[in-house]
């Protein structure tokens, strides 16, 4: 009989977990940088894989061949580190991740790095909806085209979008940057507390409390920065909308309801 | 009555808690300056630029110059005099400090309560050990299981 606390789960319904699971140990390390093919490998296998590699071997760089749109990869990953995923990831790829800076050459589902605390994620193709949702912190580039509520919630970092998003976008913003660098749909930064969301092309509506702001130095200084950094050219003019603080009674909030969104 | 007196004659009233608070004392970098004057910001983030440290800046806890360890859910107060015009800059010297000393309360527990391996110190310094190998959860003295679970 287990002690208490000591039960076991070997069983999962859906099939899904495999909570049952060792790292295959297949990946192929030459010149600090480590190499797996996931193409075989279930999703729990591969991220016990990649923290195998970066926890107990202290290998610094890792390349995923064939992830092949697995759902919840990357994810957790609390060190400063070089991951590339040669492929497209699905849902939930590399969130609640902390320092390392990934490379996906193809496109992400739902939800990519959902709260990021920090770090650079770096997507060549596109994301699906709620990608960057409840960032903390870090960078966050789709060149692409994102789906709906892209930054929703967002409470810290940068995320910028080489295309267009879609409607709500940057809903319940709390703090952070978002660039889009192609269209808004509708809705764009409805009842955002505080933020900044640039947009270079057209916004089909703004959302409820989001208005245009005021172009300062800081404003051109971070996005010819952020631009610079990813090799994204020269910068298109931007607007600037933020939050028209209509809505806003954070006064009213007790301390430890402030804490939650600093 | 400071908050830390309040803490013990009427916890309910408590709306703060500092990182001294959590941790029992006062850190040096707290009170001297010239303890974070040399961190390099740009080399403790990931990326070419400062990273998540953009978003932390220079707030107040209980009329004290303060930083909020997001790590610990608690204001990291400054004592010393700061600088005009560098207020962002020597927040973030602190938090950085004190996330990289490991005397962040979070950083702390886990030691004790991570489930899963990871280094202690998280994304701030290289090579750290790693902590949670090992969990097994908590178990408390004279506690049965209900009968049917």
């Amino acid at each position: 009989m287990a002690a208490v606390g000591e039960r076991q789960i070997s069983y999962d319904a859906r099939g899904l977990a495999e909570p049952v699971a060792d790292a295959p140990r297949t990946a192929v390390v030459e010149d600090g940088v480590a190499t797996f093919d996931a193409r075989e490998l279930t999703t729990r296998t591969i991220n016990l894989e990649l923290r195998r590699l970066l926890y107990e071997e202290g290998v610094g760089e890792v390349v995923v061949q064939n992830p092949q749109g697995r759902h919840s990869l990357g994810v957790g990953i609390l060190r400063r580190c070089r991951i590339r995923f040669e492929g497209s990831l699905g849902y939930f790829a590399c969130g609640l991740i902390d320092g390392p800076e990934i490379h996906i050459t193809g496109r992400v589902g739902w939800s990519a790095c959902e709260n990021m605390m920090s770090g650079v994620v770096v997507v060549d193709g596109n994301g699906g909806s709620l990608t960057g949702a409840a960032m903390r912190g870090g960078d966050l580039l789709v060149k692409g085209r994102v789906g709906a509520r892209t930054g929703i919630d967002q409470k810290g970092g940068t995320i910028i979008i080489g295309g267009s998003v879609g409607s709500m976008t940057g809903f319940m913003m709390q703090r952070g940057r978002m660039i889009i660098c192609g269209d808004a749909g509708p809705g764009l930064g409805d009842s955002m507390y505080d933020g900044t969301i640039y947009v270079a092309g057209t916004v089909k509506s703004l959302g409820i409390d989001c208005v245009p702001g005021e172009w300062t130095d800081a404003d051109t200084e971070l996005i010819e920065r952020k631009f610079r950094i990813y090799g994204l050219g020269s910068p298109p003019e931007f607007q600037k909308f933020v939050c028209g603080k209509v809505l806003y009674n954070y006064d009213s909030l007790e301390p430890s309801e402030k804490k939650l969104v600093i | 009555m400071s908050s830390h007196d309040l803490a013990y004659t009427e916890p309910e009233k408590i709306k703060s808690l500092d990182a001294e608070f959590l941790s029992g004392h006062r850190f040096p970098y707290q009170e001297d300056l010239s303890l974070v004057e040399d961190v390099d910001l740009m080399a403790s983030t990931p990326g070419e630029d400062i990273n998540w440290l953009e978003d932390v800046a220079l707030l107040e806890e209980d009329g004290v110059p303060a930083v909020f360890d997001r790590y610990s859910n608690a204001f990291l107060k400054i004592y010393f005099p700061i600088p005009e015009g560098r207020e962002d800059e020597i927040a973030r010297k602190v938090l950085v400090t004190h996330l990289q000393s490991g005397n962040s309360y979070g950083i702390l527990l886990k030691e004790l309560h991570c489930k899963f391996p990871q280094p202690e110190l998280g994304p701030w310094v290289e090579g750290s050990r790693t902590v949670g190998t090992d969990y097994s959860p908590p178990v408390l003295e004279g506690w049965e299981k209900p009968a049917g679970h």
